[in-house]
């Protein structure tokens, strides 16, 4: 608005769209700085750190009890997975239940650019806290090998590293698709947690123990019965598999289900749905 | 700068915008006129691509709004006022908007200092703002990016008297440097007093649009409060001249132009007290206009009786 002679048209020439990188760190300062995102964040170090003394307490108390590199990166993602997909969660519904949505696609109409930014800045949050619960881990390989007195060697092998920031990753996909699906926190924290944890642990592991179908049938619906083979080459019962076609089938349908099936309907939803 | 083109928005069988036509001029203020659900949110959040239109097409400054790139540089918006995170500070959410669309951070406080928020308001989260407060911050919000245009959704409810004159300056000034701004009320004296051009709707369609004038030339209506010192005779030469005239407050009101009274008592002799146009000649025409949209009945109409239900369970 430099000149007062009225002009009828805008003239864009001069104006670039946002960046997408723009987008992601306002996405970023956007999980970061309410009070939510802040003690979500705080809660999940802090149980990190929980876990890395906790190790060390049991292992400085229990003589010859020692632990392996393996045991100790999986106690140091259970916080992960249980509080980063809230995280992927909240970067969506807030939007929604706070209504801020109205500001956010006014100031960035293409809604997939905004999404994929959300979809980008809480991927990097993931992996970043992936990378302090793995350095925290280590250290704890360390004190508890100076306490048993042993060799510190941290035999992780690249495979179980790698399954282990992917699993957390489609865990993360997972709560983002159903956040989008039902756009409202309440719904979409009780359906994540429901999918990824309650039914795995308290459903599915006694009708696969009691059950044949459901040995066969329960990895086909479940990421987790799915990907076990892959991931630790036995099956959810402890018994070794060979992976075969209709493993990789399981892994294909149960991702369908639970990560491509809602980030496709909930995208579809956000790009569609009236905002007010 | 602002055009729309026939829209029309219907949701199911319920037709909240029905046809809309008009043009926003720069260097004006347009008003927005309409009761409450009249479809006024509606058609704005059309005009900047959150809701769908059925048909009909909206477009600022000849664009569609999701072509423009960096929007926030060109079209500030005000829909919501509450529509923000209520755990962020209000500089947090200026700043957010500051850095998506590409300004310094000195903007923030340029824009804070604009709309009269403290440093220390700005430092309060949002849920601890007063309905003018986040009226401000939100007027702030829009003005961020320097844009041409503004589109403002009912800005200046539950602002004090002197926050309304305060934003009626700021968007006059804002408009004489060739902005082009629309904004929305319920309340008629608002738009009255800073809008150069109104736009009136009732359910969803455009019942009369111009500025002051041309809106009471066009609705025909010119009333007139005249006292004389004997009102009773005075309402029969009305009468006889054809006039009607009904007693109001001290004196009458006649339903016709001041001129044609005066003429009357002076032909006959008559002194009068007083004599002039009737004001609120805007609000008759308003509630005239807006009629059959208006949720409440005429004062003075009866309450329907409350019908007791003689047999039980529900009807």
């Amino acid at each position: 608005m430099t000149t007062a002679t009225p002009v009828r048209s805008i003239d864009t020439s001069g104006t670039a769209r946002v960046p997408f990188l723009r987008l992601v760190s306002v996405e970023w300062r956007k999980m970061l700085d309410t009070r939510g995102g802040f003690w979500l964040l705080a809660v999940t170090g802090a149980l990190v750190v929980l876990c890395f003394a906790l190790t060390i307490l049991v292992v400085a108390l229990n003589d010859g009890f020692s632990v392996s590199a393996g045991m100790i990166s999986e106690i140091f993602t259970i916080p992960l997975s249980l509080l980063l997909p809230v995280l992927a969660i909240l970067i969506v519904t807030s939007e929604w239940s706070q209504r801020s949505h109205m500001v956010t696609f006014t100031l960035e109409p293409s809604r997939m650019r905004v999404m994929l930014a959300k979809l980008a800045a809480v991927t990097v949050l993931s992996l970043l806290t992936i990378v302090f619960a793995f350095v925290m881990g280590a250290l704890t390989n360390v004190i508890c090998a100076a306490i048993l007195d042993a060799n510190a060697s941290w035999n992780l092998d690249a495979g179980e590293i790698a399954w282990l920031v992917v699993l957390q990753l489609i865990y993360m996909l997972m709560g983002f698709g159903i956040a989008a699906l039902f756009l409202n926190t309440p719904a979409s924290i009780a359906v994540y947690y429901v999918a990824s944890l309650l039914l795995p642990l308290m459903v599915y592991s006694i009708l696969v123990a009691i059950f044949d179908w459901a040995r066969e049938l329960i990895p086909f619906i479940d990421i987790t019965y799915a990907v076990t083979p892959f991931q630790q080459g036995t099956d959810m019962m402890g018994q070794p598999v060979d992976t075969g076609v209709v493993d990789v089938l399981r892994v294909i349908t149960s991702m369908l289900l639970w990560v491509v099936g809602p980030i496709v309907l909930g995208f579809s939803r956000v790009l569609r749905s009236e905002l007010k | 700068m602002i055009k729309l083109e026939g829209v029309t928005k219907v949701y199911g069988g319920f037709t909240a915008v029905d046809d809309v036509s008009f043009e926003c001029q720069p260097g004006r203020v347009t008003g927005f006129l309409g009761p409450n659900g009249a479809g006024k949110s509606t058609a704005m959040r059309i005009m900047v691509g959150l809701t769908p239109a059925t048909r009909g097409r909206a477009t600022i400054g000849g664009h569609d709004y999701h072509d423009l790139p960096n929007p926030g540089r060109h079209v500030g918006v005000l829909l919501d006022a509450s529509a923000q995170h209520a755990g962020r500070t209000g500089r947090e959410i200026l700043s957010l908007a500051a850095r998506t669309m590409g300004l310094p951070a000195s903007r923030v406080d340029e824009m804070l200092a604009l709309v009269g928020l403290q440093p220390s308001e700005a430092k309060r989260r949002l849920r601890n703002y007063s309905l003018g407060m986040k009226q401000r911050l939100g007027l702030a919000h829009a003005l961020l990016g320097d844009p041409e245009v503004l589109i403002l959704d009912e800005p200046a409810n539950g602002l004090d008297p002197a926050g309304i004159r305060w934003m009626r300056d700021l968007l006059k000034g804002y408009a004489d440097r060739g902005g082009t701004v629309l904004l929305s009320s319920h309340l008629l004296n608002e738009v009255e007093l800073i809008a150069d051009e109104m736009i009136l709707i009732g359910r969803g369609r455009i019942v009369a649009q111009g500025n002051k004038k041309q809106l009471l030339a066009g609705a025909g209506t010119q009333a007139t409060l005249v006292t004389a010192l004997d009102n009773d005779a005075f309402t029969t030469v009305l009468k006889e001249r054809g006039l009607v005239a009904v007693p109001m407050g001290e004196g009458l009101r006649v339903e016709a132009p001041a001129v044609e009274v005066g003429r009357a008592a002076a032909e006959t002799g008559t002194v009068l007290v007083d004599l002039r146009a009737a004001e609120g000649g805007l609000e008759d025409l308003f509630l005239t206009l807006t009629a059959d949209t208006q949720r409440e009945a005429p004062a003075g109409a009866p309450v329907p009786p409350a019908v007791p239900t003689t047999q039980g369970g529900l009807q």
